[in-house]
């Protein structure tokens, strides 16, 4: 159980800045989700705190003490990285002791260790076994194993599902928070996907170039991006962007679309007359057949299907290509549509965001 | 124009036949004029070896391949009329994109401003205008990609063979070009056959998607159908995201009825779904003390209602959907929600099966026995 502090942690190497005044705290015991597109520095904070970059300003501490300047092995941070890899030529036993044996410890106190962390992760039948005759699976929680021995205080965790196959990724997400708590470690955690780390932290930290661009609940990412780019790397297809202004009428602020006058909350009417992009997920969309008066009149492009969600990709009239996303309920109707239909919004969901800066206005009153 | 293929009991070898690989086995199927079918499965499944057989670069070993009535098998690669995007098959190094692209159409005697214009709609499609001019040694993965296909679906062919047609596209771009490609092949009637490991690109494209496993066809249906109905427990737990949740189950008596019940391995009941009393055929399929798998997909389980209660051991929000795992009588069984669910991990929970959402399986070779309150076939 440790509390872990960023004090404006800058790191550069000679190809330029990677990480710039990176601050962040974590609450003891909390999932920290490191997330970003490549290049935006996930990986060097983590070398950062583990003691393999050393950051050219600011403080990293654990517990109120600096970790900087002091020796990896004497940070109390276990650390496990892309694919878990493991020594091939170690049975698993000898893998997961590692970090002891360099310690010195006695090999009683050692075998205690690895048995008792072997056994809550289900691989105590295994560890006499080399790294080529486990399962995926077995691997996987033997390198977890491996960074979880020595009871570090903070654990870091570099991209480990990246290149494991889409069903063991999907069994280790749903099983990773469970695991990560009966340990109590504070957990930062690297990953590229947007599922992975709206499932597994109890925060976000979204990483875009030159630092750190949100940290918030999955909820307040997913409903209350920042800005339009970090609203564009969540969600799946990707959110719909459109480009309008904000006005009154005598109902309240409204956006237009197409042919379509959107209604917008009450609090977005201080914003009247800014030229904004009006976010939509594809989920807040649906698509009929009917005529109606609060819908948009669309093109249907092509239905595809998607994670067991029917995926139309349609037109709107000025020939803005949008999605919807809905439940596969009757999975029996054709993927074959196209043609003339109806879109409705519901539009609690939507969000506005600077149309030239992209940071997001906020609806609510002041 | 498009064509109808047919393939008839092919068997693909490498090497002798007593001692070779046998990576097709007695393949058969149909595909119809202006059909999109996509070859899913595995990596080694056999499903490239059966796509280069059709395009030429191949040998049958056994069987018969036709396409619009005529034998295929015999006739070099050229002289099939089929258009290709293969991963092996690149572009010309010394040709620009756009002379890659017109160059597929060199036969068919155009006027060069009306190949120009069929190049441009295709760049504009594929989103490739910008690097019509670029060799292709300059280009990214994903837009060579794209420039193969480009070449591939501007020719008039009889069949259009694609292998892993947008693998390298990143996400986003992938999720556009599949609706915009999917309506121009729908709206050319163009006949398609593709190769992909990724269900979502099957179930996102095809019309029908043949299951392979092992050189063997598993099965051949609608992406709704191979959900619904899936042959066996194989193609059950394959298609589908999450996986369907699957348990070792018996036929129990219960009063005059029958009962499917997954024991917990406590001793007593996990999970039981009652047969209802009207679905005859069912029960006629059944015996008690049948052992037997029972699957249900995490979509088909109904929670806040129903009298079994579970402790929910996981419950993660992803913007459009929930997953929860639940323990259910020391089984664990993953729901998919989608309306925010407000229990967390450690509180308990109303879950329920209805018997129209269950499908149950043979114990020893998982052929499927019935799905809901209907008899497989």
């Amino acid at each position: 159980m440790a509390t872990l502090e960023l004090d404006g942690v800058s790191k550069s190497f000679k190809t330029g800045d990677v990480l710039s005044d990176v601050s962040l705290t974590t609450g003891d015991g909390e999932t920290v989700v490191i997330f970003g597109p490549s290049g935006t520095g996930k990986t060097v904070l983590l070398r950062l705190i583990a003691g393999i970059e050393e950051p050219d300003k600011g403080d990293i501490r654990l517990d109120g003490k600096s970790l900087v300047g002091m020796a990896s092995d004497a940070r109390g941070v276990g650390m496990a990285f892309q694919n878990f890899a493991l020594y091939p030529h170690m049975p698993a036993y000898d893998n997961i002791s590692s970090p002891l044996a360099a310690r010195g410890m006695s090999k009683e106190r050692l075998d205690e260790k690895v048995h008792s962390i072997a056994k809550l992760l289900k691989i105590d039948h295994v560890l006499t076994h080399m790294p080529k005759a486990l399962s995926n699976g077995q691997k996987q929680r033997t390198a977890l194993a491996r960074a979880l021995v020595a009871g570090p205080q903070v654990l870091l965790l570099d991209d480990p599902l990246r290149n494991v196959d889409a069903k063991l990724r999907y069994e280790m997400r749903l099983e990773l928070p469970r695991l990560l708590s009966e340990f109590k470690s504070t957990t930062l955690y690297v990953t590229q996907d947007y599922k992975e780390a709206m499932a597994l932290g109890n925060r976000i930290a979204v990483l875009a170039a030159g630092g750190l661009a949100q940290i918030a609940t999955p909820e307040d990412i997913y409903l209350r991006p920042a800005n339009v780019e970090i609203a564009k790397l969540f969600g799946e297809p990707t959110i719909n962007l459109l480009s309008t202004t904000i006005e009154t009428n005598s109902k309240g602020p409204t956006v237009r679309l197409a042919d379509l006058k959107i209604p917008l909350d009450a609090h977005y009417e201080r914003f009247q007359g800014r030229k904004v992009r009006i976010g939509i997920r594809p989920e807040d969309i649906a698509i009929t057949r009917e005529a109606r008066e609060d819908a948009l009149k669309i093109e249907v492009v092509a239905v595809t299907p998607l994670n067991e969600r029917v995926v139309t990709l349609f037109k709107l009239a000025d020939g803005t290509e949008c999605f919807a996303s809905a439940p596969d309920i009757q999975s029996s109707t054709t993927t074959r549509r196209h043609g003339a239909a109806y879109a409705t919004i519901k539009t609690d969901g939507i969000l506005a965001f600077d149309h030239n800066q992209g940071q997001r206005i906020e609806a609510t009153a002041e | 124009m498009a064509g109808s293929l047919i393939l008839d009991h092919v068997d693909k070898f490498y090497g002798p036949k007593s001692a070779g690989i046998h990576a097709v086995k007695d393949f058969s199927m149909a595909v119809q004029d202006g059909e999109i079918v996509a070859l899913l499965g595995s990596s080694g499944c056999g499903k490239t070896t059966t796509l280069r057989m059709i395009a030429g670069f191949e040998t049958v070993t056994e069987g018969e391949m036709r396409l619009n009535e005529r034998r295929i098998q015999d006739l070099a690669p050229a002289k099939r009329n089929v258009a290709m995007a293969f991963e092996g098959y690149s572009l010309y190094p010394p040709l620009t994109v756009r002379d890659n692209i017109a160059f597929a159409l060199k036969g068919a005697r155009q006027q060069r401003s009306e190949v120009d214009k069929h190049v441009d709609e295709m760049a504009e499609l594929l989103e490739i205008g910008p690097i019509l001019d670029r060799y292709p040694v300059s280009l990214s993965g994903g837009q060579q990609q794209r420039a193969s296909l480009a070449r591939a679906l501007i020719r008039k062919a009889d069949l259009y063979l694609l292998d892993e047609p947008m693998s390298q596209l990143e996400p986003q771009l992938r999720a556009v070009l599949r609706g915009r490609i999917k309506n121009y092949l729908i709206h050319h009637g163009m006949t398609v056959m593709f190769v992909t490991h990724d269900q979502t690109e099957a179930n996102a494209l095809a019309d029908r998607i043949a299951v392979m496993e092992d050189g063997v066809l598993e099965q051949i249906a609608s992406p709704a159908e191979l959900k619904d109905r899936p042959a066996n427990l194989f193609v059950a737990s394959f298609m589908g995201e999450p996986p369907m949740n699957v348990y070792d189950a018996t036929v129990a008596q219960n009063g005059g009825g029958m009962r499917v019940v997954v024991p917990s391995p406590n001793g007593g009941e996990a999970i039981g779904v009652d047969i209802p009393s009207e679905s005859t055929d069912v029960q006629g399929a059944l015996s008690i003390g049948q052992k037997l798998r029972l699957g249900v997909r995490p979509q088909s389980i109904t929670i806040g209602q129903g009298e079994d209660q579970a402790l929910v051991l996981s419950n993660q929000w992803l913007g459009d959907q929930t997953h929860l795992v639940i323990d259910a009588g020391e089984h664990q069984m993953i729901i998919v929600s989608y309306t925010p669910v407000k229990e967390k991990a450690g509180e308990t929970i109303p879950f329920l099966i209805a018997p129209e959402k269950i499908h149950l399986f043979t114990f020893d070779n998982g052929d499927a026995i019935t799905h809901g309150t209907e008899l497989a076939k």
